[in-house]
């Protein structure tokens, strides 16, 4: 549901984010009133088509990442990561790696903790009994002078362990007699919702009746920079870490903590960043095991995750399994809707969304659980749990649309409240030319088969209340905006400046901005797509001081002019009948120049976005090949601060989602417990070949006036929306997820469906 | 990787030397490696899969990357020969399509400037059992095939057991159907070895895919001239496009006669089974045929005559019978 920005109410609902999940929280604002952005289509460089700052050093190579960071002497960390999917440790034997020439420190899950050796009554010879829960945990690491010697070292460990069984499938984690993931289990409700017995009477009355159940494999994030930091620490008090994270203010706390050091004297630097889906939080147990390294080897250690760890350890997108009984009535109208969810973390929670999602049922029931397996700990990504729900209930909606004949759009409509959708749903039709499509799935001639389908999504995206923005203007007339907060490659940097440029009346080259600092002002974490709604109206606070500020000093000089009537545009600053250039404005000011602070005000940001995706593909019958033809995504956002970021977040979002249609899955081995495709060779990521005419529309319908999240529903609608296209081209529908040839070609071959 | 000892011969004969002073004794894996563009290679040493003791670089060997002959000699292509060098060959586009086609379709053009058609032939195995270090199945000579009774999507349906991998190049089964040989120097002196004779089945030697001995390294590889070079494909499907190995691949190449009919034919599969395999049934049946939808579905059954899927490739089937159909219908010149 579309939200409208607040109006000086005093207390207020916003997105909190923990780990990348959103919660909900009530939380008390100031009433104070203040300028507003404005109508959409009046600015001069917001909701504009702005280059991003940022991009000639990225495209040049002059952009360094962590993963370039270098401090003399550093060194070179690596992990040890258990083969084992559940297993005791009984002894870990470093002394060999200590041996090697060329490594500096050495650490082991079984080392005591420094202040336990000297506690009375302990043996300090004795190592601790320490299980790992899953392939991958780490269980040591190295730091040593060149990362081909911390290879080697950690190969010269020795690691005795007692296997202890294990369970890495769903199916098999819900056996009688199945290993224990956790004490109390492997299953865990999450929720129950709705009148079981209410939908079970409501059977009788449908027309149709459908029992469906859909899979999703975990899927990764894939972030091109691995996890990791450069930890430069050389004894001493104090610490700089160069960590690649979605936010800058979760690190120095967690380092501070492993150096021993006051969290006041690390500095988190995140100048660039390549990717973190979700997956970035904190410094992990990578970045405790660098802190720890360079805190023995008392010098600098960068520890970047490998690929392989990457996939093994740094988090996933849970996986899913949800079983349904839906019953609608000839006219279209979902009548009962029953939902068994399961969400497959791993050792952790995951997540997915409560069925029906988005849509409306008269009677419905649904139960969530997470299954537990000997997986590492699912992450956030990109709209936890969102395109998992999407996913499954577009299909089902497509089955019973089907089922009755009835065209899949109008089908939706009938049980969408939310008139946003409709009007979504239309342009995306329009769009793809939904009326060129097959009417009867599978029914084209020849083995190349078009098919179209659609898929809708929602999200919150509003901000709070945690940004502190400076902007300075210098009497030579250059201007700073100045904030902690991080770009994960969304394009923080450019609207950053672009805000405070519009605020003066200036260009985007005419500000720099300072970022990724964690000693400056404080920031949120980039989570629930939350930066920009809470980021942005700060900036905007900040740099309108700031212009009071400046008009306050130029009042006198312009003469009878009130600061509030001067107005600042195209490079000029006008009142009182004068204008002065922006350099002679500048230079009037005192020699320190002024600086304002901007905080977080409500009623710029607005949350709640719907999204709608349609897509055309072609499947070729004889091979089982799908190859995306086009996919449209339609997508509210109140006032887009800069249209091209804002079309390539909707561009990437489509991109990830048809790799997680088409390609990506983890894929496990049973019996070893281990993952088989831990790296780019195996794990399919769609390139550039598999890519489809892409066309990101922003639905200017949504004329609010205030800044919402896009990062993440992006993702949400399209998954679907490519399922349902593969089914109307080919006439199967393929109920697991990635839909790849093997799949198409077998579920031909033996008739409609696979399970 | 392993630390190692880099070697720069620039002979043939000091390059097997090196060779063989160096893994006498030694685990096959930790065996002296050549190394030309070394994109299968150091992959594999960074996994620690293969932990050479010396790393032997052929390239400043002089004379090995050229494409000498013509349509009516045939063609000796130096073993360093990239891949791009081979796919952009005027002379080989036109009169051997099939392979130019064949390089083409390997991997993305920045690994084609750097692999060779040496080492495109003697790549290890892509299974993923095999290239996980922490797996050791047989093929690393531990006692278990995983692949077998576990994840198998894309192990081999012919000539499998006890080992289910699938040989990984795309160049071997063009080669093979346009009746090439390698010849192969060691510290023995050199022999000269036909194609289909080169590649070994799991039960042949399960630690090895070819007969190369650890001295031996390949110079040349001889395609003879061939009425049916000139009607030769190759037709690959990738499950992903952009960049991989084929789930199943055909080499075709055929001669026709008069009537349009089939006068000479060479079929072979690739991604399907540990060797380029070869159909000889298919083959029979082809001679003196017009192509037409019956033929070639006749000739689809037989290629795959003897399939024996896994629990989860049996695709494989349908897949590389639609692909036979279609090299067929592309060599022959039908309309597809």
């Amino acid at each position: 549901m579309q939200q409208a920005p607040v109006k000086k109410k005093k207390k207020i609902r916003v997105p909190r984010v923990v780990n990348g999940v959103e919660t909900m929280v009530e939380i008390e604002i100031d009433d104070e009133g203040g300028p507003g952005w404005g109508a959409n289509d009046k600015h001069a460089l917001l909701n504009h088509h702005l280059r991003r700052v940022d991009g000639p050093l990225k495209v040049s190579g002059i952009a360094e990442y962590t993963y370039d960071k270098q401090a003399p002497g550093m060194l070179y960390g690596r992990l040890l990561r258990s083969p084992h999917a559940h297993a005791r440790v009984l002894k870990i034997d470093v002394t060999a790696a200590q041996r090697m020439s060329g490594v500096k420190a050495v650490i082991s899950i079984t080392d005591k903790p420094a202040q336990d050796a000297s506690a009375a009554g302990t043996k300090p010879s004795e190592p601790r009994d320490t299980i790992v829960n899953f392939a991958g945990e780490p269980v040591a690491a190295v730091a040593a002078d060149t990362p081909e010697i911390a290879g080697d070292a950690i190969r010269a460990i020795k690691v005795d362990y007692e296997a202890l069984p294990h369970v890495v499938r769903a199916d098999d984690a819900l056996k009688d007699g199945a290993p224990k993931v956790y004490p109390e289990g492997n299953l865990e409700q999450r929720d129950s919702q709705g009148f079981a017995t209410k939908v079970a009477a409501a059977w009788e009355q449908c027309d149709v009746v459908l029992e469906a159940e859909y899979r999703t494999p975990i899927v990764h994030h894939a972030c091109l920079e691995t996890h990791g930091h450069m930890i430069d620490y050389r004894g001493g008090d104090t610490a700089t870490v160069y960590a690649s994270t979605q936010g800058t203010f979760t690190i120095p706390g967690d380092a501070a903590k492993e150096l021993g050091l006051m969290e006041s004297n690390v500095t988190a630097i995140v100048e660039h960043m390549g990717g973190g889906f979700g997956s970035k939080f904190g410094i992990g147990i990578e970045g405790a095991l660098a802190c720890r390294l360079a805190k023995q080897a008392k010098a600098p250690v960068k520890l970047m995750l490998t690929r392989q760890d990457e996939f093994l350890l740094a988090g996933n997108r849970s996986g899913s399994w949800q079983k349904f009984k839906a019953g609608v009535n000839k006219d279209g109208s979902l009548v009962a809707l029953q939902a068994l969810q399961y969400q497959l973390g791993g050792l952790g929670d995951g997540s997915q969304a409560g069925q029906p999602y988005i849509y409306s049922a008269a009677n419905r029931y649904r139960e969530r659980f997470a299954i537990h397996t000997n997986e590492d700990s699912s992450r956030a990504m990109r709209a936890p749990g969102h395109p998992q729900a999407s996913y499954a209930i577009e299909c089902l909606m497509d089955d019973l649309a089907y089922k009755i004949g009835m065209d899949p759009v109008e089908f939706r409509k009938k049980n969408l409240t939310d008139k946003v959708y409709h009007r979504q749903l239309d342009r995306g039709a329009r769009e793809i030319g939904w009326d060129r499509r097959n009417q009867t799935p599978g029914s084209a001639n020849g083995p190349l088969k078009r098919g179209m389908g659609c898929g809708i999504g929602t999200w919150g995206g509003g901000g709070g209340p945690q940004c502190k923005v400076d902007v300075t203007i210098a009497r030579d007339g250059s201007v700073m905006v100045a904030v902690g907060t991080q770009d994960l490659g969304t394009g923080t940097r450019t609207y950053t400046r672009a805000i405070v440029a519009e605020e003066l009346g200036l260009q985007l080259t005419d500000v720099i901005e300072k970022i990724g600092n964690s000693t400056l002002g404080a920031a949120n974490a980039s989570g629930g797509s939350t930066t920009t709604a809470s980021l942005a109206p700060a900036v905007k606070v900040a740099a309108n001081k700031a212009r009071m500020a400046m008009a306050e000093q130029l009042a006198p000089l312009l003469g009878s002019v009130k600061p509030e009537e001067i107005t600042f545009g195209n490079g000029n600053v006008t009142g009182g009948g004068k204008s002065l250039s922006w350099r002679q404005a500048a230079a009037a000011l005192p020699s320190a120049g002024v600086t304002a602070r901007g905080e977080w005000r409500a009623d710029l940001a607005a949350s709640g976005v719907h999204g709608v995706c349609f897509a055309e593909v072609e499947v070729d019958v004889e091979t089982g090949r799908v190859r995306p033809i086009k996919m449209v995504h339609v997508q509210d956002i109140g006032l887009p601060l800069n249209r091209l970021a804002t079309e390539s977040q909707i561009n990437g979002g489509m991109i990830q989602s048809l790799g997680m249609a088409l390609w990506e899955g983890r894929v496990m081995d049973v019996k070893l417990g281990i993952q088989l495709n831990p790296g780019f060779g195996d794990y399919k990521l769609p390139g550039c070949a598999e890519m489809p005419e892409l066309v990101a529309i922003i639905d200017d319908e949504d004329k609010r006036e205030a800044v919402i999240g896009v990062g993440e529903p992006s993702i949400i609608p399209s998954v679907g929306a490519l399922a349902n296209a593969v089914f109307n081209a080919c006439g199967v529908r393929v109920h697991d997820l990635p839909i790849t040839p093997d799949k198409i070609l077998m579920a031909l071959t033996n008739g409609r469906t696979t399970a | 990787m392993k630390a190692f000892e880099w070697a720069n011969p620039t002979t043939v004969g000091e390059a097997v030397q090196l060779l063989k002073s160096a893994s006498a004794g030694s685990d096959l894996d930790e065996a002296a490696r050549p190394i030309a563009g070394g994109q299968d290679l150091l992959t594999t040493m960074k996994d620690y899969t293969t932990r050479p003791s010396r790393v032997v670089n052929l390239k400043n060997i002089r004379g090995l990357d050229l494409i000498q002959g013509n349509a009516k000699t045939g063609l000796t292509i130096g073993a360093l020969v990239t891949l791009t060098q081979l796919e952009e060959h005027p002379l080989v586009r036109a009169s051997f399509p099939g392979l130019a086609e064949a390089a083409h379709s390997v991997a993305t053009p920045q690994i084609r400037n750097l692999g060779t058609v040496g080492g495109n032939l003697c790549q290890r195995p892509r299974c993923w059992y095999f290239r996980l270090e922490e797996v050791i199945c047989l093929k690393k000579g531990g006692s278990e095939c995983y692949a077998a009774k576990g994840e198998n999507k894309y192990n081999a349906i012919l000539g499998g057991g006890p080992s289910y991998i699938v040989h990984p190049s795309d160049l071997a089964p063009m080669l093979v159907a346009l009746g090439a040989s390698v010849s192969v120097f060691g510290a023995d002196g050199r022999r000269v070895i036909p194609l289909d004779k080169f590649f070994t089945l799991p039960n042949e030697n399960i630690r090895r895919e070819n007969v190369l001995r650890n001295d031996e390294i390949i110079m040349h590889i001889q395609v003879p001239a061939s009425p049916v070079a000139a009607r030769s494909t190759y037709l690959k499907f990738k499950e992903r496009e952009s960049m991989d190995f084929a789930m199943a691949s055909v080499a075709a190449a055929v001669q026709l006669g008069g009537n349009k009919t089939v006068r000479q034919v060479r079929l072979v599969l690739g991604g399907v089974a540990p060797i380029p395999w070869r159909t000889p049934e298919a083959e029979q049946f082809l001679l003196g045929k017009t192509l037409s939808a019956d033929v070639l579905a006749e000739a689809a059954r037989l290629a795959l005559k003897g399939a024996q899927p896994l629990e989860k490739n049996g695709y494989k089937v349908p897949l590389a019978q639609t692909l036979v159909r279609r090299a067929l219908a592309k060599a022959g010149g039908m309309a597809a």
